[in-house]
């Protein structure tokens, strides 16, 4: 009797759609601390946000014919994360665009989930930053009906005095993108996916570690005089390291390190020297193109060989299927 | 061990591994392989009737008539009165042999003739490892069964204990191995602390603590694994024990080692000590039945008489798993009574299962399966050129050292079809290569 049912016959009930429906539950404790910081619309916004992901990622894959994958959640959480990345006082039809750009552009036109070679929530942030920049730059002071403010960071590039304490940036109470204010609710969020195995947990402490440290070394008024906690506490550092860096644009597990250390001294190298006070987004987007080669370091032995084996070459094709 | 899984709780080994073996012998069985035996010969229960594959001589399971020979198979029907004859009782089975006046060349000889192969599995014969001409310091005996679900040779070491022992005993001398090392997992620590209470009274059981030596200067040392799959997998198994690695392309022979089954120590003894061909074997009949359990039966019995035996399968959307849940074969889906194949020298288990393909989606490329292979590869990357047709990517990618454990297909959260791919992948560069070294 000829079967079609192939060895093992366990398997894991860990599925894709699980792993999205996570980082999607573990986002939630920081959107309702957006939603108490900034009031409805970051709520609106963040829900709009996922629906236009979502959507969009199903007729690009509708019209090219694909196999459907736009229910297993990914890109719901690109669409949350990229809400996260936004002011409160965005205009939806910006959000509408990042959204299109991230999900078609980056995502489903490199080859749909696993294939994208950047992460397209950043991606998405960085197209409208280019293009709307005037739009997205608005940044607010929590509860206050929308008296805008320069965020932590960039009063301190400005070399303006901030009056917000540490304790105020940890629990989110100073402007900022919706979702990156508050870095207590990040936390326990991440706590939760580092509970269910999701992420890779030492790939975000290299990066939280290394742009910390960085900043604080290479100070603005000489070596190890830079403000720690401000850097650390102040942006979208940990909202960066917890749900970016972790994101399973493969590289191998000694080479997801490596990324993180790279995208930590771009980072910490764009705070310190240019123009721009966050650096997170063109820091992990640099350390992404740089994938390719760092997962060259893959130093995992085939057994019975003395020599270290690489993986040779990046290929896409991860869609298909034998069918 | 680098990688593996734990696939299950532990809790599907619970139910069958109290249960004691129970003997059953069919009225007819149907052998595989070249027989020169004709039709309506009378055949007794040892007699020599044909060849295997490996022309290794195979033996009739039962007494009786043959009923129906071809070239590829044949059915003996038994006779009711002979197959009730008590079993006679050896020495061996009850104490430890001191002495094994047989030679290195003897015991071979007659492992040979009793058409004994690895029935862990692999189904090779055992008297090829053996005859090596290489120097065996290490005689590995694997008891770590750690497919999910069977518990044949934990039953049989604490039912055979002796039996067990001694055709280790003979092994090590066939092998001329300085030691013995019986590989237990942990999750049969009660077989484990029984035999070292024949072997060894009164002392502590060693586990493996990830030390290079771990090993005492007993010629037998029983030695308790941690459990993870695919520990028994004979290069993983040298791995964790020995601390070393079978290169590519050799055999554990190359690094002075031999890997047997604990089931095969058992055979080797019925044939050394009692002159009995390997006839029957145990298997572990479970999953969705009413009644598992562990039974001896011929070589050749039915496997649907074993599921009926079992009191039948529990639920109509079944799937038959021939060996282990892992690595096992599915004869069947959603059985009702059909015919099946027959028991094996390899088959270790029957197991009914209850379970529904799920839909593969693309890869996310997570790492999971990389972190999961025992091998070291990057299944889903030979995955991908295999897609591709890229057989030299594949090649690169040292698809040829798949173990085909399964490891990454259970842990794939797309639900692909990995380690199916990648052991296509394996046969076509083990081909192109073979066909490579014909050309020079």
């Amino acid at each position: 009797m000829k079967t079609e049912y192939l060895a093992p016959y366990l398997r894991s009930c860990r599925s894709t759609k699980e792993i999205m429906r996570d980082v999607v539950i573990s986002l939630l404790p920081a959107l309702g601390g957006a939603v108490y910081f900034f009031g409805l619309r970051a709520l609106t916004l963040t829900l709009f946000s996922a629906a236009v992901c979502v959507l969009s990622e199903y007729g690009w894959q509708k019209i090219t014919k694909r196999q459907i994958t736009a229910w297993d959640l990914s890109a719901a959480a690109t669409g949350m994360l990229l809400a996260f990345n936004m002011p409160v006082t965005t205009p939806f039809w910006v959000l509408f665009a990042a959204d299109l750009f991230a999900i078609v552009v980056v995502k489903q036109m490199f080859g749909g989930i696993g294939n994208n070679f950047v992460n397209p929530a950043l991606m998405g942030r960085l197209f409208v930053m280019t293009v709307w920049s005037g739009e997205i730059m608005q940044y607010v002071i929590p509860k206050s009906d929308g008296v805008s403010s320069a965020t932590v960071l960039s009063a301190a590039k400005q070399q303006t005095q901030s009056s917000y304490t540490y304790l105020q940036m940890f629990l989110g109470d100073i402007p900022g993108a919706i979702g990156e204010t508050s870095k207590l609710l990040i936390l326990i969020g991440f706590l939760y996916l580092c509970w269910k195995g999701i992420v890779n947990a030492k790939a975000a402490l290299v990066y939280i570690a290394s742009v910390s440290v960085l900043t604080f070394v290479f100070g603005r008024e000489g070596l190890f005089t830079g403000d720690f906690l401000g850097n650390l506490l102040g942006g979208g550092l940990i909202l960066g390291g917890c749900y970016m860096i972790t994101d399973y644009a493969f590289v191998s597990q000694k080479g997801k390190l490596l990324f993180a250390l790279a995208a930590g001294v771009i980072t910490a190298w764009i705070r310190i020297f240019s123009v721009y006070p966050e650096g997170i987004c063109f820091g992990i987007l640099t350390a992404n193109c740089l994938a390719g080669i760092l997962s060259m370091t893959e130093n995992d032995r085939v057994y019975g060989t003395a020599e270290k084996h690489r993986i040779i070459k990046m290929k896409d094709g991860g869609q298909r299927s034998e069918q | 061990m680098r990688g593996g899984i734990h696939p299950t709780s532990g809790e599907d080994k619970e139910v069958t591994k109290e249960k004691p073996i129970r003997n059953f012998v069919p009225d007819e069985v149907k052998m595989e392989g070249n027989f020169f035996v004709k039709k309506g010969e009378s055949v007794k229960k040892g007699e020599k009737i044909g060849t295997d594959f490996w022309k290794i001589p195979l033996h009739a399971s039962i007494t009786g008539t043959v009923r129906e020979v071809d070239e590829t198979w044949c059915m003996i029907t038994g006779k009711k009165e002979d197959i009730d004859k008590e079993k006679k009782s050896f020495p061996y089975q009850e104490k430890l042999i001191q002495e094994i006046s047989e030679s290195a060349e003897e015991i071979i000889g007659k492992i040979k003739e009793a058409g004994i192969v690895g029935m862990g599995g692999a189904g090779f014969p055992t008297y090829f490892k053996y005859e090596t001409k290489k120097e065996i310091t290490y005689l590995l005996i694997n008891a770590a069964e750690c497919e999910p679900f069977l518990t044949c040779d934990e039953r049989l070491m604490i039912e055979n204990g002796y039996a067990v022992l001694n055709g280790i005993l003979a092994l090590k001398k066939a092998a001329d191995a300085k030691k013995a090392i019986l590989c237990i997992e942990d999750n049969k620590r009660e077989a484990a602390q029984f035999l070292q209470e024949l072997l060894n009274p009164g002392q502590e059981l060693q586990k493996e603590n990830g030390k290079k030596e771990n090993q005492d200067d007993r010629e037998i040392q029983i030695l308790l694994l941690p459990t993870r799959y695919p520990q028994g997998g004979e290069r993983q198994l040298i791995q964790t024990v020995l601390k070393k690695e079978v290169p590519i392309g050799g055999l554990p022979a190359d690094v002075g080692v031999i890997v047997s089954n604990v089931a095969t120590a058992k055979a080797a003894a019925d044939a050394v000590f009692a002159d009995q061909p390997l006839t029957e074997r145990i298997v572990t009949v479970t999953g969705a039945v009413e009644d598992p359990g562990n039974y001896l039966v011929p070589i050749g019995t039915p496997i649907e008489m074993l599921l009926e035996l079992s009191g039948g399968v529990c639920e109509k959307e079944n799937k038959i798993i021939l060996g282990g849940p892992m690595t096992g074969k599915c004869v069947a889906e959603n059985w009702n009574g059909e015919t099946l194949p027959t028991v094996k020298k390899t088959t270790s288990g029957v197991i009914a299962m209850l379970f529904q393909k799920e839909k593969e989606t693309p890869c996310i490329r997570c790492g999971a399966c990389i972190r999961a292979c025992p091998a070291g590869l990057a299944p889903f990357q030979i995955d991908i050129a295999y897609l591709d047709e890229d057989e030299k990517l594949c090649e690169m990618l040292y698809a040829s050292e798949c173990i085909a454990c399964g490891c990454c297909s259970y842990v794939c959260p797309a639900k692909r079809e990995l380690t199916h791919r990648i052991v296509k992948a394996r046969e076509i560069v083990r081909q192109k290569r073979k066909e490579r070294s014909e050309k020079k």
